[in-house]
């Protein structure tokens, strides 16, 4: 069964490290408790970064710091070589925050990593983290707190509010997960229903959806594919979106009746979830269950 | 981005696939280009459904034509106004059928779509009708993927499919396209073939590398303003309702959509979609005075709502940004609610404060403000 759960002796590294995010968000990340051991450059004039040694390439970083994944911050044209290096190193999980990378370019990279069984998070996902122990990209302090609630959303800033909202009312997060908002993804909704269902800590899962694409419909395939028990809380983003216009984020295009609100809310009601149309609905809904 | 029927064939043609002859028309008196009659008349928009919508019209004769776009033009169809047609040979004597590759995200491959009957909305079709597989995304092989399905169909059927699915395998790999549907495929019986209709979504991610591509931004009737707007100014805007009567200075496209799904479920009426991307602004009020300045235009806008949550922007920072942004747009005048939640929330307090602004941090809170706002106006 695949799991993105890491801890605070999870080794990691970050391939772009010299750049302005890469800088800002090795400290970020650092500072939040990731055991961060190593970062990619091709710089040969700095010798490390916020106390992180760099390393030319992946498969040195590797071979000196035992690292077994990867948070790539590398431009959105740079991202598929960046995998593919990665992936070569003998990387395991592989965050990439990059928004923009060609969907072309995604199915190759998701056929690579399908094939080496290593696990993508991303493009354009803000990352992910266990709450209180350790983040693997962007989620902002403020809205992790630690808790019983598993989650996962396409959009970054839906999700902090979402967990900024929570954590004010008392709920936490266990594993959250920035699956991201691209059309063709790495790790999906329905991949980590097994883990979910497996992992201890949460006691009930949120979905942040959004139109466009099936993910929110074969999540919900996969709910009843596996008895889930646990409770399922969702808010789908877009209801009122106009068609043929991607709102901001590549995977949110609809058009006819593919990747639309109706479908989305339907298939997930008729696996039991509870769908809410306000983030306030969602708060209460959720804490009423879980506290 | 889904583009206008018109540029979709223009994209497929450079593959070879064959249409009935056509032209691109903006108005209804220069129509001295046309292909041979008799004709179809055809709307251009950026989105499915024009035959429910009456926005495909048949024609015998020139003046017939110059009514049909007299009477399409300036329409109005899921948000969008025509501003242009096409007028295409009408085709008879064929079979219709039906070919559509598009993503296939779960299998990281591409999904291809055939049916012998065609011409109507492919979801109306029994599921039996349809036959699918999915496959690699490399031309060879799903070009071999396409002729063993369209084989499955047998006759001239089958064969036009397989050469339609040839050429539509080779320019969804080279175009880099998230779909591509022929729908219908017009198939004679000589075995021959043209598309009738063409529904094509491009890569934005991909634009600076489709030269053809990049080239459609340029459209003169502004179909892609969306697109145009993102690839020049590096944000995502959106007008959801031109009539809209609250500006929403957003970031997040999650948030930003889930925010006006909000507003309109309370009775509010958002004037437009926006991610800003405050980390991109580096600093500079440009970006900010573009936005202001492009929801001046909203006639019936009264209200500017801001709504950021930062998890990582400094929002002292961003409320001086702001500050000077709305002073270099003297012409909205506006209220301006403000609510932000992240680092730096002190220092932004006492900025817009300054500025005659209220800093919220509760939403409702926010709203209820806007409402006095609009109350007040009315």
């Amino acid at each position: 069964m695949i799991s993105p759960r890491i801890d605070r002796n999870t080794r990691v590294i970050l391939q772009g490290i010299s750049g302005r995010a890469g800088r800002l968000h090795s400290r970020l990340m650092k500072e939040y408790g990731t055991n961060l051991v190593g970062g990619v450059s091709p710089s040969i004039d700095i010798r490390e970064i916020n106390g992180i040694p760099l390393f030319a390439d992946c498969a040195s970083a590797v071979k000196a710091t035992g690292a077994t994944i990867s948070v790539a911050l590398v431009g959105a044209y740079d991202l598929l070589a960046a995998m593919q290096e990665a992936v070569a190193a003998g990387i395991r999980m592989i965050v990439t925050p990059t928004e923009g990378m060609p969907v072309h370019d995604a199915l190759k990279a998701k056929r690579l990593t399908q094939q080496a069984g290593v696990l993508w998070i991303g493009g354009s996902t803000p990352g992910m983290a266990v709450a209180e122990v350790a983040k693997l990209g962007f989620l902002p302090d403020v809205s992790l707190k630690s808790g019983p609630l598993g989650l996962m959303s396409k959009s970054g800033t839906l999700s902090y509010e979402a967990g900024f909202r929570l954590a004010q009312r008392g709920v936490g997060t266990s594993v959250w997960v920035g699956v991201g908002g691209d059309p063709v993804k790495g790790v999906r909704y329905s991949d980590l229903v097994p883990f979910y269902a497996a992992d201890e800590q949460t006691k009930g899962l949120l979905i942040i959806g959004e139109i466009g694409g099936r993910d929110e419909e074969d999540f919900a395939d996969a709910l009843q594919a596996h008895a889930f028990v646990k409770p399922v809380f969702a808010l789908i983003a877009g209801r009122t979106a106009p068609e043929g216009v991607a709102m901001g984020h590549a995977g949110a295009l609809t058009y006819g009746s593919h990747g639309g609100y109706a479908a989305k809310r339907a298939a997930l009601e008729a696996a039991g979830a509870t769908v809410f149309d306000t983030l306030n609905a969602m708060v209460g809904g959720v804490a009423a269950k879980l506290l | 981005m889904y583009l206008l029927e018109h540029d979709a064939k223009h994209l497929l043609a450079r593959h070879g696939i064959p249409m009935p002859q056509g032209c691109l028309l903006h108005d209804p008196v220069n129509i001295d280009a046309l292909p041979p009659g008799p004709w179809v008349v055809k709307a251009q928009i950026t989105a499915g459904g024009r035959g429910k919508a009456g926005l495909i019209k048949q024609a015998d004769t020139p003046a017939e034509v110059s009514a049909c776009i007299a009477h399409i033009l300036g329409k109005q169809a899921k948000g969008r106004t025509v501003r242009a047609v096409r007028i295409e040979q009408q085709v008879h004597g064929a079979r219709e059928t039906y070919i559509a590759m598009m993503l296939d995200p779960a299998a990281a491959g591409i999904r291809i779509i055939m049916a012998a009957q065609g011409g109507v909305d492919i979801e109306t079709l029994p599921r039996e009708a349809l036959k699918t597989v999915s496959a690699a995304p490399d031309a060879a092989t799903l070009a071999a993927a396409a002729a063993k399905l369209a084989a499955s169909f047998g006759g001239i059927t089958g064969k036009a499919l397989a050469e339609a699915g040839r050429a539509i395998a080779a320019a969804f790999i080279a175009d880099e396209a998230l779909l591509i549907e022929i729908n219908p495929l017009f198939v004679y019986p000589d075995g021959s073939w043209l598309a009738g209709d063409a529904k094509f979504v491009t890569d934005d991610s991909a634009l600076p590398r489709q030269p053809a591509q990049h080239a459609l931004l340029q459209d003169p009737a502004g179909a892609y303003g969306e697109t145009v707007l993102k690839d020049a100014h590096g944000c995502d805007y959106v007008v959801v309702d031109p009539a809209g009567e609250i500006a929403l200075l957003t970031t997040g496209a999650g948030l930003s959509m889930m925010l006006i799904d909000e507003m309109r479920g309370a009775g509010l009426k958002p004037y437009n979609f926006l991610d800003i991307r405050t980390g991109g602004l580096r600093g500079e009020t440009r970006r900010l005075v573009n936005v202001l300045n492009w929801m001046r235009e909203g006639p019936n806008v009264k209200v500017l709502l801001i709504n950021i949550f930062a998890g990582i922007t400094e929002l002292g920072e961003f409320s001086r940004l702001l500050v000077s942004a709305l002073r270099e747009v003297p012409e909205f005048r506006v209220p301006v609610v403000a609510r932000l939640v992240g680092n730096g929330m002190e220092s932004a307090r006492t900025v817009l404060k300054e500025a005659g602004i209220t800093l919220h941090t509760d939403l409702d809170a926010a709203l209820a403000e806007v409402r006095t706002h609009l109350g007040a106006r009315q």
